[in-house]
């Protein structure tokens, strides 16, 4: 931390330094400068002249207190460990039904909802090319299957994790269901995952759906509505995976994700509501990378922002506001086609940055995700490479074991600095949302994309298999691909065709028009409208293109 | 200034698309990127587009080469849009994938006419290569 | 300069771009935009039929929304039944002289529909904000019918009069935030300007570019109605049916001014320049040679070098 080199109290330690210095420059005479992803130099030995334990206070703490930095809890990993949330998604509600079940019999407590592609991008799946239905997820459009997907499932006993951008039609669903059974919405938990249309605007189109000041308006809208009526759900998850997919540095993605939390977080305040009612609700993802120690650092720097920010910026008084609960997933941008097994190294590597960087949940890629969706035996690889890291090698005993590392401390810190410098960006370009209204964040993103894939085209950044120690691959064996049977998708093809002919078409209209009527209105809250919609049968297609149509096409802003 | 000997050498005129439904576009604007670099000039598009729109693009357009890239499964589309090429007389254009192809599909595109699959770790010399020779094939057809 | 294959497969282009057929259109744009030996029978054939096309210019700084607002005026266009031609130009890179086109991603509403016909084409090192062959893409645009033809330039933010030359209509659109908004006006642009388009007219700050645009006119016009000031949101077409409106009115008022001799002598002017420029670059002459070295000695001055260049040796 920039401090002016000073004399420390350690008897020999400026005589060794010296003497270490000059055999070390003999020794390499041309010492080149190494940066790591995020552009920071990377030296060859940290001492405390670069960190010291007289900042322990300042920079550290205790888990569980500001800044943070060691983790948010008291018990961390310790008390207990990380969530194994791996993604799963294939299938007809009715597959995915009996899996869920048979996981659920396991003793898990949390799933995740994983839709078809058709779903990410606003359609029925009477609306998109037979070809691609069910191929990446699950089909789910209605109310009806959702009650499919959820049968014999107790939902007021089960957390779940559902992929479901705005205007957030999968939750409706598990609302309208909820109400059907009985269940008060107040012991329905859960996250919406891809609520963060600013991500989807900038860096995952995929999921982008509703012009850029419609969006706003409905996730704030369901913030609102979920505060309200639903208190035991997440309804944001800020996600800086998308950023750092997309190309971002490390440190641009946690600066651009804890951008984009404030942006919503002052979103909220500008309808009234206290910080302290909706802060302990957001929730983060972020990408984690091969870069080992960068990776830590990035997480252990966002974690200590995170806790200044929301009591500096948003006078958050609440410590579970001030808490930055993260899930992560091991890149698999860094995965190669070339000599594939290599991949599980990876993911170990990247799964233990994860941890040392104090992560809620962590998703484990599989090895073959380079060539389809993974096949049972990689998947299972994926989840083994957790339960070994936690259980054979013992890496969730000890809370932040590299607390206190010269060299973890120092990078934490100068992370934290170039996070702030991009943040300081985004701040003059008016915040997050006026900064990607702008293309300044798409033209960032694109760069440091570019300068990455410069790096590997030129050696400097090798890639084991790709453009260093490559070796002669006869086409790899890959297990036969599973697609959805024609048959069982054209079967639920027709039900939901006679699903949507057999409902009262007078209350399909009307719930249309209301909810077109809300979004044409500021004093209503559209996803109150979308409840009540999906509860009266109205389908997902149906009402995505409703708010298109009233709020405008979303567009993603490519800037080339 | 050019001179006149140049100008009958014309950049290899791309079309980098995406088709589908998936919309991760980070590696169809690097490549698009790459290509300029190495002198060509890059019609790009963002993602989900329709397949009729594709071969408006490339008719109107004048195209040598189309790059599609595919990270779900988006490229099981690409036979139709060979087909819909063929229809429209565009069968000079050449078709190359890049992106997630699992082995099995990848000959059922060549099959369908697709000229190259790009696989990720591709480097940034073979595609260059390959698309000018792809370019110079589909002017001289 | 090539006398013109007029080949078999020419002829054969020719006549089906006549009969208005896409494929041919692209191909002949193609041969024109690259100056191939193609080129001269197809602005041969295509000449007599010049004229009927209303040419609208869109220019302005990077930013302003030029793509999202010419997609938005094509709506207009095509819900009044016009046919369109698009030629958008972006720039080539110095370094590769490569280029990416984008323009069209922003046009993205009208990707099937046949009565507009876009074509994206690089700069290729021209300066004025269009390429040096943009001209010639708009005539074909015009020869085979096209209603309305669209120029949308560069964008780079320097100064893109070159579109004057072409366009009946030039619609210089900027919009407020961008801080150099204004700036950018100045550069020559305001000159060229039939219509000031205040694009982005939803942010706070529209109302005070209008103020400033129109204490500019005032300040260097007499005739306050020759350029008209308009808002637009084009993002959700607010403005867009008025901005149709005065391009049309305004491209009845100078209609009459305009005759084909004026085009005409425009074409000629730049295949002119062309000859000139390929001869005096690129031909090996002694006597060239020998009036560069009087310019280099000081003995004649540049202009009197070109006079005497032009009248001695392609006076032939």
């Amino acid at each position: 931390m920039n401090q002016e080199p000073m004399q420390l109290p350690l008897p020999g330690f400026e005589n060794a330094r010296a003497t270490w210095q000059r055999d070390y420059s003999k020794h390499i005479a041309d010492d080149h400068a190494i940066r790591n992803r995020s552009g920071i130099q990377v030296n060859a030995l940290y001492t405390p002249h670069d960190w010291d334990s007289e900042r322990y206070m300042d920079d550290l703490g205790f888990p569980g207190q500001l800044p943070m930095t060691r983790g948010i809890y008291t018990t961390m990993h310790r008390g207990r460990p990380w969530s194994q949330r791996q993604l799963i998604g294939l299938g007809t509600p009715e597959d995915y039904n009996r899996r869920l079940k048979s996981i659920f019999k396991a003793g898990a407590s949390a799933i995740s909802l994983i839709p078809c592609n058709s779903v990410y991008r606003g359609y029925d799946m009477d609306e998109v090319d037979p070809l691609l239905l069910g191929t990446c997820g699950t089909i789910v459009n209605s109310v009806e299957d959702m009650d499919i997907f959820l049968r014999d499932i107790p939902i007021d006993q089960i957390s779940a994790a559902q992929n479901d951008p705005l205007p957030f039609t999968l939750l409706a669903f598990v609302l309208a269901v909820a109400k059907r059974r009985g269940i008060p919405w107040e012991k329905v938990t859960g996250t919406s995952n891809q609520s963060d249309y600013i991500s989807h605007f900038v860096a995952n189109h995929m999921f982008f759906r509703i012009a850029l000041p419609g969006s706003r308006r409905v996730l704030t809208d369901h913030i609102e509505f979920t505060n309200k009526h639903v208190p035991g759900w997440n309804p944001v998850s800020v996600v800086g995976q998308h950023m750092q997919q997309a190309g971002a540095t490390p440190a641009e993605a946690m600066a651009f994700t804890l951008c984009t939390a404030l942006q919503y977080a002052e979103d909220c305040m500008a309808r009234g509501m206290a910080p302290d009612t909706f802060l302990p609700r957001f929730t983060f993802f972020f990408d984690i990378s091969v870069s080992f120690f960068e990776e830590i650092a990035k997480l252990r720097a966002g974690r200590r922002v995170w806790s200044r920010v929301t009591r500096q910026r948003l006078a958050a008084k609440d410590p579970r506001s001030w808490r930055f609960k993260f899930h992560a997933q091991t890149s698999g941008v860094d995965l190669t086609r070339q000599q594939p097994l290599n991949n599980i190294a990876r993911v170990t590597l990247q799964a233990m940055a994860g941890l040392f960087g104090g992560l809620q949940s962590l998703h484990t890629d599989a090895f073959d995700e380079v060539f389809s969706t993974p096949t049972e035996e990689a998947a299972r690889v994926a989840v083994s490479t957790q339960n070994i890291l936690r259980h054979e090698a013992h890496l969730a005993d000890v809370i932040d074991p590299l607390g206190g590392s010269y060299y973890v401390e120092t990078l934490t810190n100068e992370m934290e600095q170039q996070v702030e410098t991009t943040m300081a960006k985004i701040d003059d370009a008016g915040g997050m949302y006026k900064a990607v209204e702008s293309g300044l964040v798409q033209t960032m993103i694109g760069e440091s994309a570019l300068a990455f894939q410069r790096q590997v085209d030129s050696g400097e950044q090798k890639i084991i298999g790709v453009n260093a120690y490559q070796v002669e691959e006869t086409p790899s064996h890959h297990a036969p691909l599973k697609r959805p049977d024609p048959a069982v998708t054209a079967t639920q093809l027709s039900r939901f065709k006679a699903f949507k002919q057999s409902r009262n078409q007078a209350r399909i209209r009307a719930a249309l028009d209301t909810l077109a009527s809300a979004a044409n209105s500021e004093n209503e809250n559209i996803f109150a409208r979308v409840v009540e919609a999906a509860d009266v049968g109205v389908t997902h297609g149906e009402i995505v293109a409703c708010l298109r149509r009233e709020m405008g096409v979303g567009q993603p802003l490519v800037v080339a | 200034m050019e001179s006149t000997s140049n100008r009958s050498q014309r950049p290899p005129k791309i079309l980098i698309t995406k088709i589908g439904l998936d919309g991760h576009d980070r590696g169809s604007r690097v490549i698009a990127t790459q290509l300029r670099d190495a002198g060509m000039e890059v019609v790009y598009t963002g993602p989900w587009q329709e397949i009729l729109a594709v071969v408006k693009l490339a008719l109107e357009e004048d195209v040598d080469v189309i790059g599609i890239s595919a990270l779900a499964t988006d490229h099981l589309l690409v036979p139709k849009l060979m087909d819909a090429l063929r229809s429209a007389d565009l069968a000079h254009v050449r078709v190359v994938v890049g992106g997630i192809v699992p082995p099995e599909d990848e000959s059922a595109l060549l099959m369908a006419g697709v000229s190259k699959v790009f696989h990720p770790g591709s480097s940034r010399d073979e595609i260059v290569s390959d698309m000018n020779r792809l370019a110079s094939e589909a002017r001289s057809r | 300069m090539s006398t013109g294959s007029n080949s078999e497969a020419t002829t054969d282009l020719t006549a089906r771009l006549l009969r208005g057929e896409p494929a041919a259109l692209a191909r002949a744009i193609t041969e024109v935009e690259n100056e191939t030996t193609e080129m001269s029978a197809i602005l041969r054939a295509t000449q007599p039929r010049l004229g009927k096309a209303t040419i609208v210019g869109f220019t302005g700084a990077p930013g302003a929304g030029k793509s999202t607002l010419i997609s938005a005026y094509i709506k207009v266009l095509r819900a009044r039944d016009k046919t369109v031609g698009v030629v958008t130009v972006d720039p080539s890179s110095p370094f590769s002289r490569g280029a990416i086109l984008g323009d069209r991603i922003r046009m993205a509403e009208h990707t099937t529909d046949l009565g507009v016909f876009v074509r994206s084409v690089a700069a290729r090192g021209h300066l004025g904000g269009i390429s040096r062959t943009t001209a010639r893409i708009v005539d074909i645009f015009d020869a085979v019918g096209k209603d309305v033809v669209i120029v949308e330039t560069v964008g780079a933010g320097q100064s893109e009069v070159a579109v004057a030359e072409i366009a009946d209509i030039k619609v210089v659109v900027c919009a407020p935030g961008l801080g150099d908004d204004v700036q950018a006006i100045k550069a020559g642009l305001l000159e060229i300007a039939d219509i000031l388009v205040v694009n982005k007219h939803d942010l706070p700050s529209a109302d005070t570019t209008i103020r400033s645009l129109k204490a500019m006119l005032d300040l260097r016009n007499n005739n306050r109605d020759a350029v008209q000031v308009l808002a637009t949101v084009a993002t959700t077409g607010v403005g867009v049916n008025e901005l149709a409106e005065t391009i049309e009115s305004k491209c009845t008022m100078h209609r009459p001014t305009r005759s084909p001799r004026t085009r005409i002598r425009r074409v000629l002017a730049g295949i002119a320049g062309q000859i000139v420029e390929t001869h005096l670059q690129d031909t090996d002459d002694s006597a060239i040679d020998a009036v560069c070295d009087a310019v280099q000695r000081g003995d004649l001055s540049f202009e009197s070098a070109a006079q005497r260049l032009l009248a001695e040796r392609l006076g032939r």
